[in-house]
C-alpha cells in the first residue's frame, strides 16, 4: 500500500515535470482562463446583478475558477490519457508490475496539483484586480466544491479519453464537448439570461453550471447548493462507470 | 510440466472469431538461450508472444513461462519478465535517464541505472528528451526499460523491423549484451540473417504451426537439405582427359564443379580419393557449405525461385 502511494507520488512528479517542460502547453492551460478572467472581468467592474446589490465580479470570478478546474481536470487529463493511449504508453505501462491504481493515482495527483495552481492564480488575481474574494465562512464550501469538482471532471476526462480515437483530435474533442456548455451556462457572463426554458433546464443538468454555482456560493450568499452537489456526485458516478466500462490500454 | 525450461508451450491454439491462427503450437525455450520464432508476417508470431506475455488467454493448450501460467499470474510474471512490444511509444517530454529511473522503481529488484545505460549504449544521451532520439536509439531505450527490473527472461517482438543497417547492428550488439548477462531471450523476427546471427535455437512458425525447431544446422538438416561441395574444375577434367568421379552427381557451373550430398564426409572422402588417383592435387578452391537457414526457410515457405516444395 505505502509502496503504491510512493510510486504514485513519483509518477505525479514526473508528470508535473513533463507538463512544465512543454512550455506552450502549460502556458496555454494557465493563460486561457486568466485572460478571460481579466478581459471579461474588466467589462464587469462596478456592475451589479440586476435587482440585487451583488457585484457582478463576485459571481464571475468563481465562474472562472470553475472554468480553470475544468480545463485542468477534464481537458488536460482527458486529452493526456487519449494521447498516452494513442502513443502506446499505456500499453507499455501494462508490461510492468506497476499497479494500475498507482499509475492513475499519479496522473490524478498531478492533475489535482495543476488544478489547484490554476485556482490559486485565478482566485488571487480576481481578488487583487476586482476585489472579489470568498465571503466570510465560505472557505469550507470553496474547498469542498473544488475537491468534488476536480474529482468529477477528472473522471469525466478519463471517460471522454475512451471515445477519442486519435492524438490529433484529443484537444479539440475535449474543448468542443465543454466550451459550448460553459458558454450557455453563463460562466463567462454573470448576467447571461434569455435562454428558452428547455435549453436552460438542459444546461442545468450538466455539471459545468453546477460546479460554478457551488463555487459562487462560497463568494456570495446564496441558498445552500444541495442540488448542485448532488449533480456533481451523479456525474462523478457516471464518469467512473463509463470509464470502467470503456477503458482500454491500447487503441 | 517441469521447471527445467524457461518457456514451455504445448498444444497452443488461438482463434480470432472463427479464424484459427495458431493450430497447436509446441516448443520449449531453455534457460539462458536466445530462442527465435522465425516466420513470415501473419504466421502468428506476435499472437504467440502476446499469450506468453499474459496479454491474451489461449483458447487451448498449456503455456508456462518461468514456471508461471501467464494468463493466471500476470503480475508475478511481469516482475520477472521484460517485454519489448512491436510498436510502443514513450511519454513525449520525458528524458532518457529520468524515464529509465522511474521504470526501475516499478520493480522490486532493479538493475543500476548506469549499468542499464551502458548495456544499451545510451549513456551519452541520458539527458536527452526521448522525442529527439533516432529510431535505433528508441529501440535500445525499449531494451533498457525491459531490462530495468533485471528480468530472467526478455521478450523481443521484431526488434529491428524497419531499421537501417547501422541501427540494426547496434541493436544486435545490445541483444548480444543481454545474452552476455545470462538472460533468456525469446525474439520474433522475419529476418533470416537476424535469426541466424542471434539465435541459439530457431523455431520456424508458418501459418500457425511450428514447421521445424532446433539449431540453425539442425533445422537445415531436418528440412532435408543437402550440403554443397564445390571446387575449381581441374583443367584435366575440363579437357576430358579425366572422367568425373563415379557415383557422385557433379554439375559444372562456370569454373566450378558442384555437387550436393546428404553425407558430406563420405562424399569428400570419395572426391579426394578420386583426385589422388588421377593426380589432380588437393582440388583448388575446395569449399564445403552447410545448408543455410535461408535455403531452409525459402524451401519451407515456398518462396524459393526454384526447388520450392510447398
Amino acid at each position: 500500500m505505502t509502496r503504491s502511494v510512493r510510486l504514485a507520488a513519483r509518477q505525479a512528479l514526473l508528470e508535473q515535470r513533463s507538463f512544465w517542460r512543454s512550455a506552450e502547453y502549460a502556458l496555454f492551460t494557465f493563460v486561457f482562463p486568466l485572460m478571460i478572467l481579466l478581459l471579461i472581468g474588466a467589462a464587469n467592474v462596478g456592475s451589479r446583478l440586476p435587482g440585487t446589490d451583488i457585484k457582478n465580479t463576485t459571481v464571475f470570478v468563481p465562474g472562472i475558477l470553475a472554468f480553470g478546474v475544468i480545463v485542468a481536470a477534464y481537458v488536460n487529463l482527458g486529452s493526456k490519457v487519449a494521447v498516452l493511449r494513442h502513443d502506446g504508453v499505456l500499453k507499455r505501462i501494462r508490461t510492468t508490475p506497476l499497479p494500475s491504481a498507482a499509475y492513475f493515482g499519479g496522473l490524478l495527483a498531478s492533475t489535482v496539483a495543476t488544478a489547484i495552481l490554476i485556482t490559486a492564480c485565478t482566485g488571487l488575481i480576481g481578488w487583487l484586480a476586482f476585489g472579489a474574494g470568498p465571503r466570510a465562512g465560505g472557505l469550507p464550501t470553496l474547498a469542498g466544491g473544488l475537491v468534488l469538482g476536480i474529482v468529477c471532471f477528472a473522471t469525466l476526462g478519463l471517460a471522454i479519453s475512451s471515445v477519442i480515437t486519435s492524438a490529433e483530435s484529443a484537444g479539440p474533442v475535449a474543448y468542443a464537448t465543454f466550451l459550448p456548455i460553459a458558454i450557455i451556462s453563463g460562466v463567462f457572463d454573470p448576467t447571461f439570461s434569455g435562454l428558452p426554458a428547455w435549453l436552460s433546464h438542459t444546461v442545468a443538468a450538466f455539471p459545468v453550471k453546477a460546479l460554478a454555482q457551488v463555487l459562487q456560493n462560497a463568494y456570495a450568499v446564496r441558498p445552500f447548493p444541495a442540488w448542485d452537489l448532488l449533480n456533481l456526485a451523479l456525474w462523478t458516478a457516471a464518469g467512473t462507470a463509463f470509464t470502467a466500462w470503456r477503458f482500454r490500454w491500447h487503441t | 510440466m517441469t521447471d527445467n525450461f524457461a518457456v514451455q508451450v504445448r498444444g497452443l491454439r488461438m482463434s480470432f472469431g472463427s479464424t484459427e491462427v495458431l493450430h497447436g503450437v509446441d516448443f520449449d525455450v531453455r534457460y539462458g538461450e536466445v530462442f527465435c520464432l522465425l516466420g513470415p508476417n501473419g504466421a502468428g508470431k506476435t499472437t504467440t508472444l502476446e499469450i506468453l506475455e499474459g496479454f491474451r488467454p489461449p483458447m487451448a493448450g498449456t503455456v508456462r513461462v518461468l514456471g508461471l501460467d501467464p494468463a493466471a499470474q500476470p503480475g508475478r510474471l511481469r516482475e520477472r519478465a521484460g517485454m519489448v512490444l512491436q510498436e510502443c511509444g514513450f511519454p513525449r517530454q520525458a528524458r532518457v535517464g529520468e524515464l529509465i529511473e522511474i521504470w526501475r522503481r516499478y520493480y522490486r529488484n532493479p538493475r543500476p541505472l548506469a549499468d542499464l545505460l551502458e548495456v544499451v549504449e545510451l549513456t551519452g544521451v541520458r539527458n536527452t528528451q526521448v522525442r529527439r532520439l533516432s529510431a535505433g536509439q528508441r529501440r535500445r531505450l525499449d531494451f533498457a526499460l525491459a531490462l530495468a527490473g533485471d528480468p530472467d527472461i526478455v521478450f523481443l517482438d521484431e526488434p529491428t523491423t524497419g531499421f537501417d543497417p547501422e541501427a540494426r547492428l547496434r541493436c544486435w550488439a545490445a541483444i548480444e549484451n543481454l545474452r552476455g548477462l545470462g538472460k533468456t531471450i525469446l525474439l520474433t523476427t522475419h529476418y533470416l540473417d537476424e535469426a541466424e546471427r542471434l539465435a541459439d535455437r530457431i523455431a520456424i512458425l508458418r501459418a500457425g504451426r511450428i514447421e521445424l525447431c532446433g539449431t540453425t544446422q539442425e533445422v537445415a538438416a531436418r528440412a532435408g537439405l543437402a550440403t554443397r561441395i564445390s571446387f575449381i574444375t581441374p583443367p584435366a577434367v575440363r579437357l576430358g582427359q579425366v572422367a568425373p568421379p563415379d557415383g557422385i552427381d557433379m554439375a559444372a557451373r562456370g569454373p566450378l564443379s558442384i555437387c550436393h550430398t546428404p553425407n558430406a564426409a563420405m562424399t569428400l572422402r570419395q572426391l579426394l580419393g578420386w583426385a589422388l588417383e588421377n593426380r589432380l592435387g588437393d582440388l583448388d578452391g575446395l569449399t564445403v557449405t552447410a545448408p543455410s537457414l535461408e535455403d531452409t526457410y525459402l524451401q519451407l515457405t515456398g518462396a524459393a525461385p526454384n526447388g520450392g516444395q510447398s
